[in-house]
């Protein structure tokens, strides 16, 4: 394999971990960007989410990698399964924020953020009583076309996982941008007694930050066990951890910031671990994580927080 | 009303966090017994990525002491089994951690006199050193790092002196380097690049199949680790490629396993696969399942015993006990084989009209000569088997059979040569 193939090769690697990061770091950032609560229970809805996206295809009668769909059948499957899991993981979402940290809300200090780590232990616990310890064959019904682009090989699964990725963030970008609701999100960030006094439904805008953060979550897990072909208890962790990195690296409440930094995150795992070595890999990430924070403390695009008067 | 409010969300909270805690409660569990009795430990990872072939050795110990027991007792000694699991969630796997801790409950309760397990050497190096402290005995059925029953680091596995870690297996100062000769033989490779999962098993095992590769003669074109948490393999395996080496070489056990053996299937479809006993069983089977696990190649560190005719006695019995669908390893039959040596030491021990407890177990169980199963076991003075074989598999599909069903679609080629051809 020639260099550039190879460097080719790792940059496909690299971005398509990327996106996945980022699409976890969105759920991190929005939470945090209207009620600065670091929400550990995301590393494990993520799980779930990839569970629930299995669970879904099952019902639809696919089940393993043996049954092989194109065309349109695919499309519809992927596509119904999309919208289930980000449904349910947005619900869950909702449930988690309504029942546990609600009530939680106003209470100064890191109770809720402890709050949120017992229940990422509540959904981790809960999977693993229901579907044991091993590791799941994934269901897969997409089929293995690929393209050579010189030696390097690219995935239909991996334009599948960009696509899917980048649809949902420009989706997502609009929606906070061009919609009321998304507009009320914004004011509640900067500001959520004023927005409050300005007639805003604090409550709902929450909400929908849980709704919309775990449903990306979700999405991100579906998008993992196609990608990976397996999944199992224990995915959450370190690719909850890596996209919290993401989140920070870009900008903790920052929407592109999350984006920009999952990409990077994937691209220096990805070629860090091929020019140094991947048992180095977290060393690197994260010994450039406080390198930012040293010299960047809002992250790569953040701003310092305005001030509450 | 606000107040009461909170007071009544707080109390759902406490509810929840309390439920989590009962449902990640792992412990020991303990059966109970009338007549006079001993306890036999069984530790082993039953929670993690292993959990399954972890299963198939608890079972193969139980069912040896339910056997004994149903006789009438050993020596007239009823044996209760304390089981237990040295996997945590949050290692996914073996925990060395629990394994220790676990050990030191067992060495802190008199009534125990020997135990089986672990199934993993990470576990076995966190156990030993409290073992030898108490001189309670372990026969591991499937643990095979050389270290810890290595006379050179005996300072650090066995600080009493006396050998406290017997296994039914051997160990991979065989298994690494005969499956070395065997691809050099057999699969004339010429080149390989080594991966391991950074585990003691892992680790180990790759250590010595890289020196004996680069000792006869195959290149070793790289080395490197895999963290067994982490999702993505594409990296390393696109260094693989680009080396292109004869055959990739995994040291380690099934949670890296699983997940390098579906994203080769990817990325380096063609080349040859070869891993150890960590990668060999219905856990590895299941979790990568059918197509990528085609092809790669396996080894045991006992002689493959599960279809000869000898043991179709002992399979009939083994369903007859777990169910007509009960699945079982070879290590299945070295870990019954562990109980038995455990029984057959209880039984001298009791005969010869000395007190039942684990220092004369342990020095019964060193003097061991049994004839079973696998064949002879007898140990030297480290614990090690006598009898040493190793045996390569190939998992390939057999459509006519389920897909899960380890004997059908995990063919024996044979045993692996300790010297090369040539």
């Amino acid at each position: 394999m020639s260099f550039q193939d190879l460097l080719l090769q790792q940059i496909i690697n690299g971005v398509s971990l990327g996106a996945m990061y980022a699409l976890l770091a969105l759920g991190f950032t929005m939470v945090y960007g209207i009620i600065e609560l670091i929400n550990f229970a995301h590393f494990n809805v993520f799980m779930v989410g990839s569970f629930v996206a299995m669970w879904i295809m099952g019902a639809m009668g696919i089940v393993g990698q043996s049954e092989v769909l194109y065309g349109l059948p695919l499309v519809g499957v992927l596509l119904v399964t999309l919208i289930a899991t980000m449904l349910i993981t947005g619900l869950l979402g909702v449930l988690i924020e309504r029942v546990a940290l609600r009530p939680l809300r106003g209470v100064a200090g890191t109770a809720p953020m402890i709050t949120t780590i017992g229940l990422s232990y509540i959904l981790f616990n809960v999977i693993l009583l229901a579907v044991g310890a091993d590791s799941k064959n994934y269901t897969n019904p997409l089929p293995r076309t690929h393209w050579e682009i010189g030696e390097a090989v690219l995935r239909l699964r991996e334009l599948l996982l960009w696509g899917i990725s980048i649809g949902l963030m420009v989706v997502l970008h609009y929606f906070v941008r061009g919609t009321k609701m998304g507009k009320a999100m914004q004011a509640t960030a900067q500001d959520p007694e004023a927005a409050r006094m300005m007639g805003v439904d604090v409550d709902r805008v929450v909400a929908m930050a849980f709704f919309l953060g775990s449903a990306l979550a979700g999405a991100a897990g579906m998008i993992f066990g196609l990608y990976y072909n397996f999944t199992s208890f224990i995915i959450g962790y370190t690719a909850g951890l890596r996209a919290f990195t993401a989140a920070v690296l870009g900008g903790i409440g920052n929407i592109p910031g999350a984006m920009l930094g999952g990409i990077l995150i994937g691209l220096i795992e990805s070629l860090g671990g091929h020019f140094i070595a991947v048992r180095w890999t977290d060393v690197i990430i994260f010994s450039i994580l406080v390198l930012v924070l040293v010299f960047r403390p809002t992250g790569l695009l953040g701003r310092a927080a305005p001030t509450k008067s | 009303m606000r107040q009461a409010s909170f007071i009544r969300c707080s109390l759902q909270v406490a509810a929840i966090l309390a439920f989590a805690a009962v449902a990640g409660l792992a412990g020991g569990s303990v059966v109970q017994a009338q007549q006079k009795s001993v306890k036999v430990g069984i530790t082993l990872p039953l929670t993690g990525a292993d959990a399954e072939d972890a299963l198939h050795i608890k079972n193969g110990a139980v069912m040896a002491i339910d056997e004994a027991n149903a006789k009438g007792g050993v020596g007239g000694y009823k044996l209760d089994v304390v089981v237990y699991d040295s996997g945590t969630a949050t290692a996914g796997q073996y925990d060395p951690a629990q394994a220790a801790t676990n050990t030191k409950k067992l060495a802190a309760d008199p009534a125990v006199v020997g135990n089986i397990g672990p199934q993993m050497s990470g576990e076995g190096k966190a156990m030993t050193p409290i073992l030898s402290e108490a001189n309670l005995a372990t026969i591991t059925p499937s643990s095979t790092n050389p270290d810890i029953t290595n006379p050179y680091m005996a300072a650090q596995f066995k600080p009493k002196g006396k050998a406290i870690y017997f296994r039914t297996v051997t160990t991979d100062a065989f298994q690494g380097p005969n499956m070395a000769n065997f691809v050099k033989d057999k699969l004339k490779v010429t080149s390989v690049y080594v991966l391991d999962d950074s585990g003691a098993y892992g680790v180990g095992i790759a250590d010595s199949f890289q020196r004996q590769a680069e000792k006869i003669g195959i290149k070793v074109l790289g080395r490197d680790q895999l963290n067994p948490k982490e999702a993505d393999y594409t990296t390393i395996l696109t260094k693989v490629k680009a080396a292109k080496p004869d055959l990739l070489y995994y040291g380690g056990v099934g949670q890296a396993g699983v997940k390098l053996a579906k994203q080769a299937y990817d990325i380096i479809p063609n080349m040859l696969k070869a891993g150890g006993d960590g990668i060999q069983g219905t856990s590895f089977l299941k979790g990568v399942g059918f197509p990528a696990v085609e092809g790669w190649y396996s080894t045991n560190a006992s002689p493959h015993v599960t279809q000869t005719p000898e043991a179709a006695d002992w399979v009939k019995r083994y369903k007859a006990k777990f169910g007509a669908n009960a699945a079982y390893d070879d290590y299945t039959i070295t870990s019954y084989n562990a109980a038995l040596v455990l029984i057959d030491a209880i039984k001298r021990t009791a005969e010869a009209g000395k007190p039942v407890d684990r220092h004369n177990v342990r020095d019964a169980i060193q003097a061991t000569k049994m004839k079973t199963l696998q064949g002879d076991i007898s140990f030297d003075e480290n614990g090690d088997m006598i009898d040493k074989v190793v045996s390569v598999f190939q998992y390939k599909l057999d459509k006519s059979k389920p897909t899960d069903d380890l004997d059908a679609q995990n063919r024996y080629i044979g045993v692996a040569p300790a010297t090369p051809s040539s």
